[in-house]
């Protein structure tokens, strides 16, 4: 026990080391601060001297669980400290849906499932940490506080650019998941795109009243038909040239179909 | 069908003009466009041949449409109605519980006899957060919106290219914006159209 106990401390401080540094110290963030949940529960106004407040409370956390002597007391401080953290994003999940968290850098994504992770995570880390005491770190204790820092990384939102946007490019160079085998046929989209270039659709896209009526393809052309107030028009569009004025128009009395 | 198309098809190749003449049907010219009188629709009230909501049920050609605003719709679909679902569609493929945008002339009775419709048609802007087979996973305000890649349907538009059918070049942390139809009542969108800003 002593020996998961033991790094407890270690992680939780250099957590808290971060949040509180990228607080105090960018810019960007105190700019974005008028954004985040914390502006909505002290008002914009207050929102700064809030955060650097929190920062400052998060530095004196981790100041007291990396220096000596060890005392349960360091580890009952982060435990409400986590708390809180976890409280708050409750109230912005609820108070706040659109707004971001705040907690450890810029970025507009509001409050989700991976930050209730992260704090969550945050509050057992901290209650471990009450029993942790002066003992020296052995084996087991290293791997466990690795893999809680590994988590806690893992679940902040802000690093995604780092790291899981990289490896999903390169999944998707490796994969090409939207790579289509020899298109078989021509998307109409590529018609009426062509289509709207045209002269001939702007000679009579005043006149048109209606979406596309009716498609089909013969003798390499595209045949497209509109209405047009009590006429008809039709387009020919060619299927394989890329010259929007090779397009045709012809505007027809529709008793004449009948 | 066959004879109606056939008969299209040789009017509008017959002419031998790339515009039809504008003696035949008046001015075809883009000064046509300014020439129409702005329609009738006093500032700030609706537009009475517009129509929006989704499918409360179909009977015969008619559909009974309630509006995002609780305001019901009767839309009667005629055989020269434009109808959209990805793509042009016939009447059978509207189904209850499709939302719809359509515009035609609203009859003396309050039908609206449309014009065109246009079922289940999205606009929405994001992030690509992933790309997985044949799906991109869109992240819209921090909210997911997965859209299908339709084989034959869905092309992309890269910055000023023309619309291609390869939707490779997609990457994953850029910004698209994706016209489609939505599946309702899910986060499901097929996609039409995406647009890349590169």
């Amino acid at each position: 026990m002593h020996g998961i106990a033991a790094p407890q401390p270690y992680v939780i401080a250099l957590f808290l080391l971060w949040a509180a540094l990228m607080k105090l110290l960018s810019r960007r963030m105190r700019a974005q601060a008028g954004q985040t949940a914390l502006a909505r529960l002290v008002g914009a106004a207050r929102a700064v001297p809030a955060l650097r407040l929190v920062a400052v409370l998060e530095l004196a956390v981790a100041a007291a669980l990396l220096l000596p002597p060890a005392s349960p007391l360091e580890g009952t401080a982060a435990t409400v400290l986590s708390a809180g953290f976890l409280l708050y994003l409750t109230y912005g999940r609820l108070a706040a849906p659109a707004s971001s968290c705040g907690c450890l850098g810029t970025h507009a994504r509001p409050v989700n499932w991976r930050g209730f992770g992260r704090a969550g995570l945050l509050l057992a880390v901290s209650v471990a940490a009450i029993w942790a005491g002066p003992y020296p770190l052995d084996a087991t204790g290293v791997v466990v506080g690795l893999a809680e820092a590994a988590a806690l990384l893992a679940l902040s939102a802000e690093l995604d650019r780092h790291w899981l946007t990289p490896l999903r490019r390169l999944l998707v160079r490796l994969r090409r998941p939207l790579a289509v085998v020899a298109p078989e046929k021509i998307p109409l989209e590529v018609s009426l795109r062509l289509l709207y270039l045209s002269p001939a659709y702007c000679s009579a896209s005043a006149r048109l009243t209606s979406d596309v009526q009716d498609v089909w393809d013969e003798d390499g052309l595209r045949f497209v038909v509109y209405a047009a107030r009590e006429r008809t028009a039709v387009f020919a569009v060619p299927l394989s040239d890329g010259d929007p004025s090779a397009v045709r128009v012809a505007l027809i009395q529709e008793p004449a179909l009948a | 069908m066959t004879s109606r198309r056939q008969l299209l098809k040789s009017a509008v190749l017959g002419g031998g003009a790339g515009v039809v003449a504008a003696t035949a049907f008046g001015s075809l010219g883009p000064e046509a466009a300014f020439a129409q009188a702005a329609p009738d629709v006093e500032p700030g009230t609706p537009d009475p041949n517009f129509a929006e909501g989704r499918i409360r049920s179909i009977k015969d050609n008619t559909l009974f449409v309630l509006g995002s605003n609780w305001v019901f719709h009767r839309i009667r679909v005629v055989d020269g109605t434009s109808l959209w679902k990805l793509g042009p569609v016939a009447f059978d493929q509207a189904k209850p519980g499709d939302g719809l945008y359509a515009r035609g002339v609203r009859m003396p009775d309050g039908v609206l006899a449309a014009e065109s419709v246009w079922f289940n048609i999205v606009n929405v802007k994001g992030h690509i957060q992933n790309i997985t087979s044949e799906k991109v996973h869109l992240d819209h305000n921090g909210k997911q919106i997965l859209c299908h890649l339709v084989a034959g349907k869905s092309v992309a538009v890269y910055s000023d290219a023309p619309p291609s059918a390869d939707l490779s070049q997609l990457r994953v942390g850029q910004h698209v914006q994706v016209l489609g139809a939505w599946r309702p009542d899910t986060n499901e969108v097929d996609i039409a159209t995406v647009f890349s800003p590169h």
